[in-house]
C-alpha cells in the first residue's frame, strides 16, 4: 500500500510537509511507524529542516550514512543546493542517478529533480522524474517545472493524468491550482478556493498556504483580501521572503510606496526572483534609453 | 409507485377499533369515537387525552365537531343522536328517531343542522336547537352508511351497501325553515302545504342524481369541497370519482388498488388529491386528475375504516383496529438557505426564491425545480454556496435525490435549469465552495463531490448515519440516533463526539463559532469544537431555530418564539398562531417562512433577552440603555434578577415598595431601604432594616431604626455602646417619664449614675437594693439616710461582701457622632452609570457606529471638500478650490490580436497589446520605447524608469511551490475573466482613475499650499504615469487628454511662478528695475495658463498684489477685474454654501478695492510684456508669450507650446519627448 495514501501512516507527515507546516513536520512523532516508514518519514522531516534553513545540521546529521541509503545522498545533495552550491549538487545527483537502483527510488528521483531543475537542467530533471511509479511528489514536481518552462500545456495533461488516478489527494489539488493561477480565468477561483481552504483551517493553515491564497486573491483583482492574507502570514513569520515580495508586487499594484519593502526583501533573501528580475531590467532600461537621444541637447 | 416515504405520524393513539374522527376546527383536538362505545377528546399536539364521553350504548360510529359553538354530535349503535357540550363536558340532549345504527353524523356549514345516515335505510335531517326532526330521506334499499352536506349548496350526498351513491336536493327544506322575511299571503299559504308530502312523503328533500357504479355496497362519500366533483369508497375495493352537472352525473374514473374494502375516502382540501382508507391496512393518496396513486401507506396489523381531513391545516387523521393515527402527506418545512442578507427558499410550486432581507423584497422565481423528484413530493433541503451561486437541493423522491443547479444571474420568470448535477443521496450539503458531501444511508457511504459531480473522495460514517450537516471548514456533523459526531474529512475520521438523541437540524451561528443542535424537544448547544454549552427541554415539539447577531438563539416552537443564552436561560418572545420556520432575526424583526413557503416577518420584543445577554456580559452600558429606552418593568424580569444574584440591578425596576424594600436590604442599599421603610413606616420593616444597618455598621440608622420601634432598651445599649451620653442621660429621663424602672435602672447602670439608683430603688421601695448600692459605693451618707428612713440599724442588716463598684466605661472616641466604618455597599458600575457617575459612557456611540460604510465613505469624501473648504488658501491666505468631479468605471480592455502558445505570458502581453504600457509589464522594454518613439516622440526616457519598474513590478506574483525550488512566476492580468492567452493583458498600477483620485488631488492641494516645488513634481509625475498606461474605453481616452494637458498647463504655470521666485527676494528685485520688470511680467504670465478657477485666482491675486505694490495700477485694475469676472461670486459662493467663505469674501472685497483704487489713476509705473487684451500663450521653455498667428511648436505629448527656436529639444514640461516631433499620436486604448 501507498504509505502516502489517504489510510496510510505517513498521510499527515507528508500533507504537513505540501502544506508548508514545516515545524510540525519535524516536530511529528515518527516513534510508531512501522520501520518500513521510517526512512521516508525522516527524509521528509529532514527536507524540512533544509526548507526552515537548516542544511548545514542536516549534512552533519547525515553523514556517513549517505552510502548505505541513496535516500540520504539525495538530501545531502538538496542540502548542498540550499547552501547555494548547486552545481555540486548537481554533480552528486548525477552521479546518484547513474546506478539502476537509485534512479528507481522515489525520494532520489524527486530530490534530484528538484536539485537538477535548481541548477536549470530541466531536462535531465524530468527525464529522471519520468521514470517515477505514481509519486505525487514526482508529478507535482513535473507539473512545476513544465510551469516554469512556460508549457502550460504539458502541466496540464500531467495534472489530468494524475487526477485520474490519485483523486482528490492534496499534492493534485496544489498542483492543478498552480497550474490554474497561470491559466487564469475561472480557475482562478478553483485555484483560490483550494488554497483559501487550507490556509484558513487552523490544521492546515501554514505561511506558504496564506501567501497561495494571497497571489490567487491578487489575480482575482481582491487587493484588499490578499492584503489582509499577507499581513496574517507576515504576522506569523516576517521574515517570508515570498509573502514581502507579493505584498510589494501588492503595493506597487495599487499604487503604493514601495521602497520600504524593497528594502526589507534585499535583507531578507537578496537572491530572491524579484530582485534579481528587476535588477535585469533595470541594466535593460539603461541599455535601451542610451538608444534615443534628443535631436538639440537641452540648453 | 413510493413508499410510505413522505407521510409523517404526528400522533398516535392506542384504544379499541376507532370508527369516527373529527377535527376541531381551531384547536389541536381530535374526537374519536370508538367500537367500546366511548368517545375521546385528544390534543394530538401535546398528545394527551383531555377528555372521555361515555353515554352511548354500543359502539359509536360518527362524531362531528360544530364549527364555532363548543359542541360536538355523536351517533351509535344506540340508535341515538347525542349532542354535547365539550365545556360542560355533558351531553345536552339525545336526538331520537332512527331505528338502526346510526352510521355518520354531521353539522351543517351554517344552518343549525344536523345529518344522519342509519342502518334504517333512512337520512334524517335534525334541527339541534329546537331538537326535533326536519326531514326524513328514504329512497336507499339498505343501509345508509354515509350521508354529508355540501359544504356550501343545498345538497346532500349519500352513500348505501344498495351499492348506490345518491345526490339530495335539499333547497326546499332551506326555504321552509329559513327565516320568513316578508312572505306573501301566497308564499304562506304555498309554505302551509309545502307540509303536504308527494306520494312517497317527500318534498323537502328530492333525489337529484342516482349514481350507480359500484358493485357492491357503498361505504363512505364526500363532496370536493370547491368542484362539483364527488368521490365513494366501496366494498368493490375500488374509488370511485363522480362528476355532476346542474342537470346530471355521471362517473368519471375508479382509482383501483385497495385489494380489500375500502371504508373511507375524501378529497384533500387543498390540493388535486384523493385519499382513501381501506380495510386491507393501507391508506391510499390519488392523484385527483390522473387517478394515479402517488402515494401508500401500510399498516402492519390494523385495518382502516376512517380517514377525515382537517379543514385548514394539512393534517389528516385516520381511524384503524387499535386507534386513531393523525399524519401529514408531505413536511411543510420549506426548503431554504439563508447567506448574508439573502433568504433562499424553495415554494411549494417548486419554485427558488430569493428574499432580501434589508430591503424585504421576494425575488421573482429564479429557478423551477419542477422536475426534480415526484410531482407530489417537496424538496426537503436546499444549500447555498454563494461562490458559485448554486444551489443544492435534495428530494426524498426515489429513495433520495439531489440535485445541484446553478441559479441564474437575476430571476425573470420561472426558469427550467440549463444544466443540472443529480444523483442519489438522503443529505447533500455543500463543504467547501468547490466541494460538497452526499449521504446515502442505506449504503452508509459519505461522498465528497466536486462540482462536476466527480466524486473525489468517499467513506464510511459512523454506524446508523442518518443525515449529515455542515461542521465547520473542512468538517462535517454527522448525525445518528443517539449522537453527533464531528467529522474531519481531510483526515477521515471523527474527532470529536457529542451523545444527543434524535438531533433533526444544526443551525450555526452566524459567526460561526456555536451551533443548536434541534432535536424534536431538545436545544442542544455547542460550540464550533462540539463541546456541549448548554441544552433544554420543551415540552412542545420544537421547529426551527435561529441566531441572533449577538449569539443569542430565538427558536420556534409550534406556538411560540422562544429564546436561549448560551448560559441556559430561556422564555417566550412572543406566541405564534401558526407554525413558523425561522429564518433570521434582525432588531425587532424576525424573518421566517410560514408553511406556505412565503417569507414572513415577526416583530418581536428583543429587550428581554438583550438585557438578559448584557447581564450575563456584564455590559452595563447596553443594560442601562434598555433601562432607559424601554418599558423593561415585570415580576419576571425582576425575579429573575433576584434569582441571578443581581438585587442592585432589580431594584432600578421596581416600583412596589414592599419589593423595593425586600431588593434594597439584600443589595444592601441601606438609603432606599430606608426610604421605603419611611414610606411604608412598619415595625416589621424597621426590625429588619435595623438588623442589616447594624449589620453595615451604620448605627445612625440602626438608632432610628429603634426610635422608631421605640425599642428603648436597644436604644440605650446603642447609645452606650456609641458612647452618646447625652443621650443616654436623655434616655434615662424618658424611662423615668414613661415610669419604667428596669429601663431606668438599666440607663443609670449606663451611665453609671449610682444616686439615680439609689433613688430609684428608694422610690420603688426597694431599700436593701438602695441600700446595698449605696454601701457598695462607699456612700454612707445615703446609707444612713436609707438606714433611718426605714428604722434599721447596720447590725440588722446581713451583707454579702463587696468588691469593687461597677463603674461603666468611659468612651474615649465620640463613635456617636459619626458613623463606624460602614460595611462597602454594593453599589455597581452599572448603578454609577445609572447615575451618570461614570465618564466616558456615551450611549451615542452606537447610532454612530451603526452607520452604513457607504454612507461613511459619501461622508468622509464630503468631510474632505468640507476640508478643503476651511483649510482653505493656508499657503497663500487666499483662494479657494473646486474638486473636478472623477469619472469613475472602467471597463476591461479587449485585445483581439494574434498571438501563440508556447511562451511566457509576459510574452504574450506585447503580442497582445499595441500599447506601450503592455510591452513595459511585459518586460519588453526595448519594443516599449520604440512605441513611445513612433507615437509621441520620446527620446529621454531616463525620467520614465520609474513608472517602467513600477509597471514591470506590478506584472507578477510568486507563488511558493515545491519545496526548494525558487517560487512559481505567475502573472497578474487586468482581464480577470479571461482566459483565452490571445487576448489576457497585464494589470497596470496607478490607472487613470486612480491618478484622478490620488495624484491629481494632491497636485491641487500643493498647489493650494504654495508648495510649488512638490506640485511641479508631481504633475510630472502624474504625466509620466499617464504616458505609460492604458484605459477602458473611447471615452476615457478623452478623459486621459483632460489628465494631460490639465497636469501640463499645472507643469508651466508652476515652473513660471518658480522662476519669478528664483529671480530674488522682493527687495533685491524691486531695486533693479530688470528684474523687477521681469517678475511682474512672469506673475501675470503665470495668470495666463488654464490651471482650475481658484488657482487662476490665486494666480491673480498674487499677480495683483505684485502690480498693486509696483504701482502698475492699470495691470492691477485688469487682474482686479478678471479676478471679479473670473469669481462670479454666486458661482464660487455655491461651491463653499455652507461654510461662510472669509477669505473669499475678503478676496472679492481685496479685488473691489483695488479695483475702485486703480480706476482713479489706471497707469502702469512700470511698463512690462503683458497685453491684457492680446491671445497668448506662454513657451514652456523660456516663459515668453506666443501670441496667436505666430509659428511655435508643441510637444506632441503633453501640447506645451515653445518658440520655434526650441523645436529639438527635450520637452521641459514632460522631460520625455522632442518638442515638434509629430508622432502618430499617444495610443492608450487598443
Amino acid at each position: 500500500m501507498d504509505p502516502y495514501s489517504a489510510e496510510g501512516e505517513l498521510i499527515n507527515i507528508h500533507n504537513h510537509f505540501h502544506q508548508g507546516q514545516f515545524p510540525e513536520v519535524i516536530d511529528f512523532d515518527t516513534s510508531s511507524l512501522s520501520p518500513e516508514n521510517a526512512l521516508p518519514a525522516r527524509v521528509l522531516q529532514l527536507r524540512a529542516r533544509i526548507a526552515l534553513g537548516q542544511a548545514d545540521d542536516v549534512l552533519a546529521d547525515i553523514q556517513g550514512e549517505t552510502d548505505a541509503h541513496p535516500e540520504l545522498a539525495a538530501v545531502a545533495a538538496l542540502a548542498e543546493l540550499a547552501l547555494g552550491r548547486a552545481d555540486e549538487a548537481a554533480e552528486k545527483v548525477e552521479k546518484l542517478v547513474q546506478s539502476d537502483a537509485a534512479g528507481e527510488n522515489a525520494t532520489v528521483q524527486v530530490l534530484g529533480g528538484t536539485v537538477l531543475q535548481a541548477a536549470g537542467k530541466s531536462e535531465e530533471a524530468l527525464a529522471l522524474l519520468g521514470k517515477h511509479q505514481g509519486s505525487l511528489d514526482a508529478v507535482a514536481l513535473i507539473v512545476q517545472i513544465h510551469l516554469q518552462q512556460n508549457r502550460n500545456d504539458l502541466a496540464v495533461k500531467e495534472v489530468a493524468a494524475a487526477r485520474r488516478w490519485a483523486q482528490d489527494s492534496l499534492l493534485v489539488n496544489l498542483a492543478e491550482s498552480w497550474v490554474g493561477l497561470r491559466l487564469g480565468g475561472e480557475k482562478y477561483q478553483q485555484a483560490f478556493y483550494v488554497f483559501e481552504e487550507l490556509a484558513q483551517a487552523p490544521a492546515t493553515s501554514s505561511v506558504r498556504t496564506l501567501v497561495s491564497q494571497a497571489v490567487a486573491e491578487l489575480h482575482l483583482g481582491r487587493t484588499e483580501e490578499a492584503q489582509a492574507a499577507l499581513e496574517q502570514a507576515l504576522k506569523k513569520e516576517p521574515e517570508h521572503a515570498d509573502a514581502i515580495a507579493n505584498l510589494l508586487v501588492l503595493n506597487a499594484i495599487t499604487g503604493k510606496d514601495i521602497t520600504e519593502l524593497t528594502s526589507s526583501l534585499q535583507k531578507t533573501d537578496a537572491e530572491h526572483p524579484l530582485l534579481t528580475d528587476l535588477a535585469e531590467k533595470s541594466d535593460l532600461f539603461d541599455k535601451a534609453a542610451t538608444k534615443y537621444k534628443a535631436k538639440v541637447a537641452a540648453a | 409507485m413510493q413508499a410510505s416515504s413522505g407521510m409523517l405520524t404526528k400522533f398516535e393513539s392506542k384504544s379499541s377499533r376507532a370508527k369516527g374522527i373529527a377535527f376541531h376546527p381551531k384547536r389541536p383536538w381530535i374526537l374519536v369515537s370508538l367500537h367500546s362505545s366511548t368517545i375521546q377528546l385528544w390534543d394530538y399536539r401535546m398528545g394527551t387525552l383531555i377528555d372521555r364521553f361515555e353515554e352511548h350504548d354500543g359502539p359509536v360510529r360518527g362524531v362531528d365537531f360544530h364549527k364555532t359553538q363548543p359542541l360536538f354530535v355523536s351517533g351509535g349503535d344506540d340508535y341515538k343522536i347525542k349532542v354535547w357540550s365539550y365545556q360542560t363536558r355533558r351531553c345536552l340532549f339525545t336526538l331520537n328517531g332512527h331505528l338502526d345504527y346510526v352510521r355518520t353524523v354531521f353539522f351543517h356549514h351554517e344552518l343549525p343542522w344536523i345529518v344522519s345516515a342509519s342502518d334504517d335505510q333512512t337520512i334524517r335531517i335534525w334541527n339541534w336547537q329546537n331538537r326535533s326532526l326536519l326531514c326524513t330521506m328514504t329512497g336507499h334499499n339498505h343501509y345508509a352508511m354515509c350521508a354529508q352536506f355540501h359544504p356550501k349548496e343545498d345538497l346532500v350526498v349519500s352513500a348505501s351497501l344498495d351499492q348506490s351513491v345518491r345526490v339530495w336536493d335539499i333547497s326546499g327544506l332551506r326555504k321552509k325553515h329559513s327565516a320568513p322575511t316578508s312572505m306573501s299571503f301566497e308564499d304562506q299559504v304555498a309554505r302551509a302545504n309545502a307540509n303536504q308530502t308527494d306520494m312517497f312523503g317527500n318534498t323537502d328533500a328530492v333525489v337529484k342524481f342516482v349514481l350507480e357504479g359500484h358493485d357492491r355496497g357503498v361505504n363512505w362519500v364526500a363532496f370536493h369541497p370547491t368542484m362539483p366533483l364527488i368521490v365513494s369508497a366501496g366494498d368493490d375495493r375500488l374509488i370511485k370519482l363522480w362528476r355532476m352537472s346542474e342537470t346530471k352525473a355521471w362517473e368519471v374514473d375508479t382509482c383501483r388498488g385497495h385489494f380489500q374494502n375500502a371504508g373511507g375516502c375524501l378529497f384533500h382540501p387543498h390540493q388535486d388529491l384523493i385519499l382513501s382508507a381501506g380495510e386491507d391496512k393501507t391508506i391510499r393518496v390519488w392523484d385527483l386528475n390522473k387517478r394515479t396513486a402517488v402515494h401508500t401507506f401500510k399498516r402492519e396489523n390494523d385495518r382502516f375504516w376512517v380517514i377525515a381531513a382537517h379543514p385548514e391545516i394539512n393534517l389528516f387523521a385516520a381511524g384503524h383496529d387499535n386507534g386513531v393515527m393523525v399524519f401529514k402527506l408531505e413536511r411543510e418545512r420549506p426548503a431554504s438557505a439563508v447567506y448574508q442578507n439573502s433568504l433562499f427558499y424553495i415554494t411549494k410550486d417548486k419554485c427558488v426564491k430569493s428574499y432580501d432581507f434589508q430591503k424585504g423584497v421576494e425575488s421573482p422565481t429564479l429557478l423551477s425545480l419542477k422536475k426534480l423528484g415526484s410531482p407530489w413530493v417537496p424538496p426537503r433541503t436546499v444549500s447555498y454556496n454563494p461562490a458559485e451561486r448554486s444551489v443544492l437541493v435534495t428530494s426524498p423522491a426515489e429513495g433520495g435525490t439531489y440535485e445541484l443547479v446553478n441559479l441564474p444571474r437575476d430571476g425573470s420568470g420561472a426558469i427550467e435549469p440549463t444544466e443540472s448535477k443529480r444523483g442519489q443521496g438522503n443529505s447533500a450539503i455543500f463543504v467547501a465552495r468547490n466541494r460538497f458531501a452526499v449521504l446515502n444511508t442505506s449504503t452508509q457511504t459519505v461522498d465528497i463531490k466536486d462540482l462536476t459531480n466527480n466524486t473525489t473522495r468517499s467513506f464510511k460514517p459512523p454506524v446508523g448515519t442518518s443525515d449529515i450537516y455542515f461542521g465547520g471548514t473542512g468538517n462535517l456533523l454527522i448525525i445518528t440516533p443517539t449522537a453527533v459526531h464531528l467529522y474531519d474529512i481531510q483526515q477521515k475520521k471523527t474527532t470529536a463526539e457529542l451523545a444527543v438523541n434524535g438531533v433533526k437540524y444544526v443551525v450555526w451561528s452566524n459567526d460561526g463559532l456555536y451551533a443548536a443542535l434541534l432535536s424534536k424537544h431538545n436545544v442542544t448547544i455547542v460550540t464550533k469544537t462540539l463541546e456541549q454549552v448548554s441544552t433544554l427541554h420543551e415540552t412542545i415539539r420544537i421547529k426551527s431555530a435561529t441566531w441572533d447577531d449577538a449569539g443569542v438563539l430565538l427558536y420556534s416552537t409550534l406556538n411560540h418564539v422562544k429564546y436561549t443564552l448560551l448560559n441556559g436561560d430561556n422564555g417566550i418572545v412572543r406566541t405564534l398562531d401558526q407554525t413558523v420556520y425561522l429564518v433570521r432575526v434582525k432588531g425587532r424583526n424576525v424573518y421566517c417562512l410560514d408553511r406556505a413557503a412565503k417569507p414572513r416577518i415577526l416583530q418581536i420584543d428583543p429587550t428581554e433577552y438583550r438585557f438578559k445577554l448584557s447581564l450575563v456580559k456584564r455590559n452595563y452600558e447596553e443594560m442601562l440603555n434598555i433601562i432607559q429606552n424601554s418599558s423593561l418593568v415585570g415580576q419576571s424580569i425582576i425575579s429573575y434578577l433576584q434569582k441571578k444574584g443581581y438585587p442592585e440591578i432589580a431594584l432600578q425596576f421596581v416600583q412596589d415598595p414592599a419589593t423595593r424594600f425586600e431588593l434594597a436590604i439584600e443589595c444592601g442599599n441601606l438609603e432606599v431601604a430606608v426610604d421605603v421603610a419611611k414610606q411604608l413606616d412598619r415595625p416589621k420593616l424597621w426590625t429588619r432594616l435595623s438588623a442589616e444597618a447594624l449589620a453595615h455598621g451604620n448605627h445612625s440608622i440602626v438608632e432610628m431604626c429603634y426610635q422608631k420601634l421605640k425599642n428603648f432598651d436597644k436604644l440605650s445599649f446603642l447609645y452606650l455602646t456609641t458612647g452618646d451620653n447625652a443621650k443616654l442621660a436623655r434616655m434615662a429621663k424618658i424611662a423615668e417619664h414613661r415610669g419604667d424602672f428596669t429601663s431606668r435602672f438599666q440607663n443609670a447602670l449606663y451611665l453609671g449614675e449610682v444616686e439615680d439608683r439609689i433613688q430609684m430603688f428608694k422610690e420603688i421601695d426597694l431599700y436593701p437594693l438602695a441600700f446595698a448600692t449605696a454601701k457598695a459605693h462607699g456612700l454612707e451618707e445615703e446609707c444612713q439616710s436609707i438606714l433611718e428612713a426605714t428604722g434599721l440599724t447596720e447590725d440588722q442588716l446581713n451583707l454579702p461582701t463587696f468588691g469593687q463598684p461597677l463603674t461603666p466605661p468611659k468612651p474615649v472616641v465620640p463613635t456617636h457622632e459619626a458613623n463606624w466604618p460602614t460595611k462597602a455597599t454594593s453599589q455597581s458600575v452599572f448603578e454609577m452609570a445609572l447615575l451618570g457617575q461614570v465618564e466616558g459612557l456615551s450611549l451615542e456611540d452606537e447610532p454612530a457606529a451603526a452607520k452604513a460604510d457607504g454612507e461613511e465613505d459619501g461622508a468622509a469624501r464630503e468631510g474632505a471638500l468640507a476640508e478643503d473648504e476651511d483649510e482653505d488658501g493656508t499657503g497663500w491666505d487666499m483662494g479657494d478650490d473646486i474638486v473636478p468631479e472623477v469619472e469613475e468605471g472602467f471597463v476591461n480592455v479587449e485585445s483581439a490580436d494574434a498571438g501563440g502558445a508556447g511562451s511566457s505570458e509576459a510574452d504574450l502581453w506585447a503580442r497582445n497589446s499595441p500599447l506601450a504600457v503592455d510591452h513595459v509589464a511585459g518586460g519588453s522594454f526595448e519594443t516599449a520605447m520604440q512605441l513611445l518613439n513612433r507615437q509621441v516622440g520620446a527620446v529621454n526616457f531616463a525620467p520614465l524608469k520609474p513608472r517602467f519598474l513600477e509597471i514591470y513590478q506590478a506584472s507578477k506574483t510568486y507563488l511558493p511551490a515545491s519545496a526548494g525550488l525558487p517560487p512559481l512566476v505567475n502573472y497578474v492580468r487586468r482581464t480577470i475573466e479571461e482566459s483565452d492567452p490571445r487576448k489576457v493583458l497585464p494589470i497596470i498600477p496607478r490607472d487613470l482613475e486612480y491618478l484622478a483620485s490620488n495624484d491629481l488631488q494632491r497636485g491641487y492641494d500643493a498647489m493650494k499650499a504654495n508648495k510649488l516645488e512638490d506640485g511641479l513634481q508631481i504633475f510630472r509625475s502624474i504625466l509620466h504615469s499617464v504616458l505609460i498606461n492604458a484605459v477602458g474605453s473611447d471615452s476615457e481616452v478623452n478623459e486621459a487628454r483632460k489628465l494631460i494637458s490639465s497636469a501640463s498647463e499645472y507643469t508651466v504655470a508652476m515652473s513660471i511662478e518658480l522662476a519669478r521666485r528664483a529671480l530674488g527676494a522682493p527687495n533685491t528685485v524691486n531695486a533693479d528695475p530688470a528684474l523687477q520688470k521681469r517678475s511682474l511680467e512672469l506673475s501675470a504670465y503665470f495668470t495666463i495658463p488654464k490651471i482650475e478657477v481658484p488657482h487662476r485666482q490665486l494666480a491673480l491675486l498674487n499677480a495683483m498684489k505684485l502690480a498693486l505694490t509696483s504701482k502698475n495700477y492699470n495691470s492691477a485694475l485688469s487682474f482686479a477685474n478678471r479676478i471679479l469676472a473670473n469669481g462670479g461670486a454666486a458661482k464660487i459662493l455655491e461651491n463653499v454654501s455652507f461654510s461662510p467663505p472669509i477669505t473669499l469674501i475678503n478676496k472679492h472685497h481685496q479685488a473691489r478695492r483695488t479695483k475702485a483704487q486703480c480706476e482713479r489713476n489706471p497707469n502702469d509705473a512700470v511698463e512690462i510684456e503683458f497685453d491684457q487684451f492680446a491671445e497668448f500663450e506662454i513657451c514652456a521653455a523660456s516663459h515668453t508669450p506666443i501670441y496667436s498667428g505666430t509659428a511655435h511648436e508643441e510637444c506632441a505629448f503633453d501640447g506645451s507650446k515653445y518658440h520655434s527656436k526650441y523645436k529639438g529639444t527635450v520637452c521641459v514640461v514632460c522631460g520625455v519627448c522632442e518638442v515638434g516631433k509629430h508622432g502618430s499620436g499617444l495610443k492608450l486604448f487598443a
